[in-house]
């Protein structure tokens, strides 16, 4: 089967500032990728360049199989999605408007794109906020109608920059939840995050697994299961903070900690 | 709101049909002539001028998103203020294929400097705040070139560039209203194809690209057929203040930032915005005219004024 994502050396300059150097990275269609790394590690920048947001200094992107630079911004649109960082912030636009802009890669009628919105609004658990102003929601609202925006496109493959950024801890999980049923029904998934132990809520029935990406200064360091029992110590390498794995009856998590010759303050 | 719009442009159909028949009576030899010769023309050139300017400013607003974005603030109207103040220093009133050289030389300085700002916004290098005060500064340039051959020229032709920068609608004929509707066509023809566009443009401009809108493609071709329709419009009636920039902000405290809405009504409410400005205009002060583009100001920042207070209280 046609990767969905195919990264091959991919290399971003901007400023004389080298942002992503080789980085190359592969999905097979179903794949769940966590990207984790310390703050300016270039993971926001990759997902920007597999959009053709920022440009490529050298290096290939396939987005099924097709080189990105030979993709209409359509067709384009097709095959990827992205939910950035940034929330939403048109406070005067209703929900549905929001969700019916997103389907802009569709030649179908507006009855058409409401009547889509509309069902993919339903299916996020937002039906009843379908004619609200944007400025009424609260933080949690608003990511899920982000989310709705994003499954508007109907693309195969989603990125998804800090998804749960800003939400209380149980908001955080129910969206990770929802990412991980998203998973279920055949989309293959890219999530930029800064908290590992969030994946695992993505993770259902508990023997499925996911990959996680560690990148450092434009590079990837590793590239291994959410599962691997020495998660801890490659999180400890790329943060440089020690971490420790904690195992508890809802499964084990990974915590920084100061250890031992790291002072307590 | 829903329930409102069908009312709002009945009452807006209602007064453009009666407008034309508002002012010292008709009845007499010259009624005839001053009705059909005089009044009408003029409320249609008002309507489309007034539904140009205020669409362009719609789109303009959504495709910067910024509230200040509009023909005036992005240099359109300075540009055809310095092609005007050149062309009634050095031509005066020569005529070239009919037309008169100080229109040409209007459009002509609207669309270059529309243009400037168009090849900065299409090399997709600069920022959006970056292309708008881009636009405030090649709009400040134009204004002081135009002020400094206003300085160095004699009385009467200082007098009549003034004149001419107030905006007026008073010397129009159906000749006008000819070359300006072409431009008016494509610009509603053109900017109604793209309200998909501007719907996921007015979200934000990356999210918009992600969805698959070749953002710079919109940018340069809502830029620049908005800059022909400004041009003509500014030729024909000179800088019309305020209608571009106000119109599309009191449409949507009314009704509503849903582009659907906020291009179809900009237009319509625009050109009755300006055909009612008009009428006063031409009425208020008896036996006088007013230049229309002193009411516009005088008429819409207190109606955009009283909008935000209440819309600030909801």
């Amino acid at each position: 089967m046609t990767p969905p994502l195919k990264i091959e050396n991919l290399t971003v300059r901007a400023n004389r500032c080298t942002i992503l150097s080789q980085v190359s990275l592969a999905l097979r269609p179903g794949d769940f990728v966590g990207i984790i790394g310390p703050n300016g590690a270039g993971k926001t920048t990759l997902l920007r360049a597999v959009l053709g947001l920022c440009e490529a200094t050298s290096g290939d992107v396939h987005l099924d199989g097709r080189a990105l630079g030979r993709l209409s911004a359509r067709e384009r649109a097709a095959l990827v999605a992205w939910l950035p960082q940034q929330a939403l912030s048109s406070e005067a636009l209703l929900v549905l408007e929001l969700v019916v802009a997103a389907r802009f890669r569709f030649r179908e009628s507006h009855a058409e794109s409401k009547t889509a919105a509309m069902r993919i609004l339903e299916e996020v658990g937002a039906g009843s906020w379908s004619h609200r102003r944007l400025g009424e929601l609260s933080g949690g609202e608003r990511q899920r109608i982000a989310i709705a925006a994003l499954l508007a496109q109907e693309a195969p493959l989603l990125l998804l920059d800090e998804p749960a950024n800003h939400l209380d801890p149980r908001r955080q999980i129910e969206i990770y939840r929802l990412i991980g049923a998203l998973r279920r029904s055949g989309k293959s998934i890219v999530c930029v995050t800064h908290d590992v132990n969030l994946l695992r809520h993505a993770v259902d029935p508990p023997g499925e697994d996911l990959r996680v990406v560690g990148m450092s200064a434009g590079r990837t360091l590793f590239d291994t299961a959410l599962s691997h029992s020495g998660l801890h110590e490659k999180l400890t390498d790329l943060y440089r903070i020690p971490f420790h794995r904690v195992d508890t009856e809802a499964g084990s998590f990974l915590v920084p900690a100061p250890g031992p010759g790291e002072p307590a303050r | 709101m829903t329930m409102r719009r069908p009312w709002i442009l009945l009452f807006v159909v209602g007064f453009l049909v009666a407008s034309p028949f508002i002012g010292p009576s008709l009845d007499g030899t010259r009624g005839d002539f001053v009705f059909w010769s005089l009044r009408l023309p003029r409320v249609l050139l008002g309507f489309l001028v007034g539904g140009t300017l205020s669409l362009v400013g719609a789109a303009f607003q959504t495709l910067f998103n910024n509230p200040l974005a509009a023909p005036s603030t992005i240099g359109t109207s300075a540009g055809a203020t310095l092609g005007a103040v050149v062309a009634l220093i050095w031509a005066g009133s020569d005529t070239v294929v009919g037309l008169p050289l100080v229109s040409l030389s209007a459009f002509a300085g609207a669309c270059l400097v529309t243009l400037l700002v168009a090849a900065l916004a299409s090399s997709g290098r600069a920022q959006v705040h970056q292309i708008l005060l881009a636009g405030i500064a090649i709009s400040l340039a134009a204004s002081a070139i135009s002020s400094g051959l206003r300085y160095t020229t004699d009385l009467n032709t200082l007098a009549q560039s003034v004149l001419w920068s107030l905006g007026h609608l008073a010397t129009i004929n159906y000749g006008t209203v000819g070359v300006v509707l072409p431009f008016v066509v494509l610009v509603v023809v053109v900017f109604f194809t793209q309200i998909r566009a501007f719907e996921a443009l007015s979200v934000d401009a990356d999210r918009a690209r992600s969805q698959g809108v070749d953002v710079r493609f919109v940018r340069a071709l809502t830029l620049g057929v908005g800059s022909l329709g400004v041009g003509a419009s500014v030729a024909a009636c000179g800088p019309i203040a305020f209608v571009g920039l106000i119109v599309p902000h009191i449409v949507r405290l009314a009704f509503g930032a849903s582009q659907r809405i906020l291009i179809p009504l900009s237009f319509v409410i625009g050109g009755a915005f300006l055909v009612l400005c008009d009428v006063v205009a031409r009425t208020a002060f008896s036996g006088r005219e007013f230049p229309v583009g002193i009411v516009t100001a005088g008429l819409g920042a207190p109606a955009m004024i009283w909008l935000i207070s209440r819309a600030g209280r909801r």
